[in-house]
């Protein structure tokens, strides 16, 4: 059974049809992408995955199990973490604080455990600090720790938002066009960390991305997305000499 | 504009020092607090009547700040109404004494139980929304309690409630200024641990990333709407406790304490001391107590003070609108 299957995904804002009748799946430890040209509705995808917007028709099974109708905090908490397109760290708190929220959905305590400091609050405080710094250290940044995230360079911050996914130990990893912004030496990096995401740490991960380059060198299976609805999907290579997938990029030969 | 922002910061320099000195320093920081400390505990000794009743003002604020900091400045939540969470601490208290002949200590938990239930009412539906809605709702509450107040049989009316009994502590009946000064002392003490208790913690950590940015929050797996009913639900508790305590150190409680002139100087005591910043929302709070007091006998300048003490407030807002306390810098 694959890890994720969208079935006949429909999104409709009063009128205007982002996504029609989109149905795809994505493997376990596979690494997959979906593209298409700006406004083909990958955001609209992602957003109806990670339950920000709510699909007008169609269903989302996680692990078997539908995902339709809940909210991010509980698809999160399934093991879901997405990051996003334009970075959103919690700006004025410091890098550490900010990686510590991807510990939050796998961990418990609450208002009394703030106000008694028991033993079991104090042990899961280190914990969460430890696997913070661990990741912080993993992405490279562990020395800008105490830095005020909004001080950080653009790259850094794209690393701050990593490490918090990556804290919450996900099963499926999703990134939002996590190449935007990048120059050309920071995707090749990026392309190899991807990879290490799986390797390290057993996820899954899924991205959108309008880099072709980006997602050729680093997927194993491509969607590509136009209008809404899906018009080709396969490896990297079937999916380069489609000529519906050079159509929608480059536009016909009239 | 710049000049006067020019001039400020050079003349603000040495302070900035200070708290460079300050911050850097954890030492110095804990012997600083210390010393603050010591002094609260040892000044009615050497103080008169007068200032400690001003001091009394100071800490009175502080709690209600420190309560609602929790609500504003952690969560990042707008309360227009909160005078009324100290509204209903105080009639619960008021009602529990007189009507019901209960004690003063007895009548704590009743407070809190009602703050919670208050909050949750008022929370529950409004807090699914984008927090805008919260204002506006707590802004109407707040007139809601105030004028139901007014008109009921059991609260008084318009004259509120009167010779309200004063609790013993230990078989000493709570009385003199003294006294209450010490009262509010340690519960003033006891909020600063709370609050702090909060601040660092999963906990806390979840209600600030709820004000920096909800969606964000909701992508880690933040139940944001849960999380703001919490702390609304904590600052309607420290609202209510600080209430009670009122209710009985004033003896006689009236509709005309709980209006917007409150919550709009409580939720300003907190944004001029810089939201979430405990030692700021402190300044704030005293700031507020003890400026009004600083220009009363000046002829003319007296009268005028509320004039100054606006003007003050947006020179302030202007040059500082992160609040008064100093921004946490790189660790």
């Amino acid at each position: 059974m694959p890890l994720m299957q969208i079935q006949n995904l429909t999104m409709r804002f009063s009128g205007i049809t982002a996504i029609e009748d989109l149905s795809f799946h994505i493997e376990e430890s596979s690494i997959t992408s979906l593209i298409g040209p700006n406004g083909a509705g990958k955001t609209s995808a992602f957003n109806c995955m990670t339950g920000f917007y709510r699909a007008t028709s169609g269903d989302i099974l996680f692990e078997g199990e539908s995902l339709l109708g809940l909210k991010p905090y509980r698809i999160t908490q399934k093991g879901i973490i997405r990051t996003f397109q334009n970075v959103r760290l919690f700006k004025n708190m410091t890098v550490l604080e900010n990686v510590m929220s991807g510990a939050h959905s796998i961990s418990r305590q609450s208002v009394f455990g703030a106000l008694l400091r028991h033993p079991a609050e104090r042990r899961e405080e280190r914990e969460i600090r430890e696997a913070a710094e661990y990741y912080l250290g993993y992405v490279g940044i562990l020395d800008k720790q105490n830095e005020v995230a909004k001080n950080l360079s653009y790259g850094d911050q794209r690393r701050t938002e990593w490490a918090r996914a990556l804290a919450a130990k996900p099963k499926l990893l999703l990134l939002d066009e996590p190449a935007a912004g990048l120059n050309r030496e920071e995707k090749d990096r990026l392309v190899a960390l991807i990879r290490r995401f799986r390797t390290d740490f057993g996820m899954t991960v899924f991205l959108i991305e309008h880099d072709m380059d980006l997602v050729m060198k680093v997927s194993e299976q491509v969607i590509v997305i136009n209008f809404g609805t899906k018009i080709a999907e396969g490896t990297p290579f079937e999916v380069q000499s489609d000529p519906r997938v050079i159509e929608a990029y480059l536009g016909t030969d009239e | 504009m710049g000049f006067i922002k020019q001039t400020c910061h050079t003349a603000l320099k040495p302070v900035r020092q200070a708290y460079g000195l300050l911050s850097e320093n954890k030492r110095v920081q804990y012997i600083v607090c210390a010393a603050l400390f010591a002094a609260m505990v040892a000044g009615p000794l050497f103080l008169g009547r007068y200032v400690i009743g001003v001091m009394w003002d100071a800490m009175f604020y502080m709690l209600l700040a420190l309560g609602l900091n929790i609500i504003v400045g952690y969560c990042g939540l707008c309360d227009l109404g909160y005078a009324a969470k100290f509204a209903i601490g105080a009639y619960t208290t008021g009602i529990c004494i007189q009507t019901f002949g209960l004690s003063f200590w007895l009548s704590l938990p009743v407070s809190v139980v009602m703050a919670i239930i208050t909050a949750v009412l008022i929370g529950a539906p409004t807090l699914k929304l984008r927090s805008d809605y919260l204002a506006i709702v707590t802004l109407g509450f707040a007139e809601i309690v105030r004028i139901t107040a007014r008109n009921l049989e059991i609260t008084g009316k318009a004259t509120g409630l009167h010779s309200i009994e004063r609790p013993s502590l230990f078989g000493l009946q709570l009385t003199k200024t003294e006294h209450w000064y010490y009262v509010f002392l340690v519960l003033v003490v006891a909020f600063i641990f709370i609050s702090y208790r909060i601040r660092n913690s999963r906990f806390g950590r979840a209600l600030a990333y709820i004000r920096e940015d909800e969606d964000a929050a909701q992508a880690m797996g933040v139940n944001t709407t849960r999380y703001k009913l919490y702390a609304y639900m904590i600052g309607a508790v420290l609202g209510g406790i600080t209430g009670s305590f009122y209710a009985v150190r004033m003896a006689s409680i009236s509709p005309t304490t709980f209006d917007f002139n409150q919550s709009a100087n409580i939720l300003l005591a907190v944004i001029l001391g810089g939201m979430g910043k405990i030692p700021g929302v402190l300044a704030g709070a005293a700031f507020f107590a003890i400026f009004p007091e600083l220009f009363r006998d000046i002829p003319v300048v007296g009268d005028m003070r509320m004039l100054f003490f606006g003007l003050l407030l947006v020179v302030v807002m202007i040059l500082r609108p992160q609040g008064l306390w100093p921004e946490r810098k790189k660790r």
